[in-house]
């Protein structure tokens, strides 16, 4: 048992899906947002395998880690704690960008001038571009969860393509327990926890573990800048699907399907570019 | 007889007077090396191209100290691919600690020899003591550019979850054996 824990299969692929499939499955009827606690579980026991519960040092993967469950936690309680929208609609951007500042002003602070504007440009482009791409797709659960599962697979599978499978199987871990509360979307009906339910807070999970990861993988990894161009672009893809098929399979499927097809198309592309992988292993 | 004694310190004396010195260590001499399991299959075997640091040294007193500032970046098993991936966030993360140090705080001798050299190894930013085995330690004057130089060689182990390096635990080996060949020369 302990040698299949030890397995990054298992770490960021089969356990984060099922502890997402059975807790989305059994709390759905329940709370609210109940696909966001299915995805802080997932994530807790999947970085708890892959990294070890240990904040010490607390290095920027780990603070990535920190900020995605905070995140989950605050997206579920913000609809109480923040009543109006418009200071939500606020607060999204505001948060982003001082868990941007926070994992990566180690870094930022080596960095010559240049380097920290163009740094700091780039974070908050495709932070206020994330926010932007899920805020258009939030009310279809079909569409939220199919691009968040494309853009965290190409994340992953890019990072790891690159030189951290630390960073990518912490992605590809989100991807699969997205993964499986879109199965169980499936499988048991339309109680998603977005939908209506939705609050303006709901996207920042993806968005934060997406762009943090992302981007870490470029600063810590030698993850060629450009990928996360093509990987930012999923939402917006996801979003121009035009048909609503009349079965929740096939409006998943077919919802998944761009953000599947760019991400894998994106991996290609830097693994040919030459990037490095961690086949030293 | 104690005229000899006599003889003897007053010969001895200016010996470890002149080499009781501050030196810095020379890169080009210097290697930091490690092993380390892998996979259970074998050892692994690879070193720093990048140091700095200084030395130290005074018999005479038994006092002796050493820095040494490796560049975790310049991490080098032979296979650019793994070294990257060594550089990355999964083990020293480079680019956000991208100094390893080792500072003495305490020395142990053995007769007149340094024999072990304990201090701070700090990795990730995180600081351990570790005690360094000293092998061999040799000062003199250098035949070729006739300055003055001392070298040692040591050796110890660590492991690597003490620092917060815990990506492939257990497949990949926990305890490191580090080896440290170094040369410095007299400031």
């Amino acid at each position: 048992m302990e040698q299949l824990l030890d397995r990054p299969e298992f770490q960021s692929a089969i356990i984060p899906f099922f502890v997402a499939l059975l807790v989305y499955g059994g709390l759905r009827k329940l709370v609210a947002p109940a696909w966001m606690i299915a995805l802080f579980a997932a994530f807790l026991i999947a970085s708890g395998l892959i990294n070890g519960l240990n904040l010490i040092p607390l290095t920027g993967t780990r603070k990535i880690i920190l900020l995605v469950l905070a995140s989950l936690i605050l997206a579920s309680l913000a609809p109480y704690l923040i009543r109006r929208l418009k200071l939500q609609r606020v607060a999204l951007p505001v948060l982003s960008i001082l868990a941007l500042l926070w994992v990566f002003g180690r870094v930022v602070m080596r960095m010559d001038i240049t380097d920290i504007v163009l740094f700091l440009a780039a974070g908050v482009a495709l932070i206020v571009w994330l926010l932007w791409s899920f805020a258009r797709i939030a009310d279809d659960d079909a569409k939220f969860h199919g691009a968040g599962l494309g853009l965290l697979l190409g994340v992953g599978l890019c990072a790891s393509a690159a030189a951290s499978a630390l960073l990518g199987q912490l992605a590809l871990s989100l991807a699969a327990a997205t993964g499986g509360v879109l199965l169980a979307w499936v499988l048991t009906g339309n109680a998603t926890g977005s939908g209506k339910t939705q609050t303006s807070f709901s996207i920042l999970p993806y968005v934060l573990a997406a762009s943090l990861i992302g981007l870490a993988g470029v600063i810590f990894a030698r993850l060629p800048w450009y990928a996360l161009i093509p990987l930012a672009a999923i939402p917006l893809a996801t979003s121009l699907v035009p048909v609503k098929p009349a079965t929740r399979f096939f409006r998943a499927l077919l919802n998944s399907m761009p953000g599947l097809i760019i991400a894998l198309t994106t991996t290609f592309w830097v693994w040919q570019a030459g990037s490095t992988n961690s086949s030293g292993y | 007889m104690k005229k000899l004694i006599l003889t003897a310190s007053l010969v001895l004396l200016p010996i470890n007077t002149l080499l009781a010195a501050s030196y810095t260590v020379d890169p080009s001499h210097t290697y930091v090396s490690f092993a380390i399991n892998h996979l259970g299959f074998s050892t692994m075997r690879g070193k720093f191209d990048r140091q700095s640091g200084s030395l130290d040294y005074d018999p005479g007193s038994k006092k002796a100290s050493v820095t040494i500032e490796i560049d975790a970046a310049s991490i080098d098993t032979g296979h650019d691919k793994r070294d990257q991936h060594l550089s990355s966030p999964d083990f020293l993360n480079a680019v956000e600690h991208p100094t390893i140090t080792f500072r003495s705080t305490k020395t142990g001798w053995s007769g007149g020899n340094l024999a072990s050299v304990t201090g701070d190894l700090t990795i990730l930013g995180v600081s351990k003591p570790v005690t360094l085995k000293v092998h061999s330690i040799n000062c003199g004057q250098h035949p070729f550019n006739k300055k003055q130089v001392c070298g040692f060689d040591a050796s110890g182990s660590i492991k690597r979850s003490d620092f917060g390096v815990n990506y492939g635990l257990p497949a990949i080996g926990e305890v490191l054996d580090l080896q440290i060949e170094l040369e410095a020369v007299k400031n």
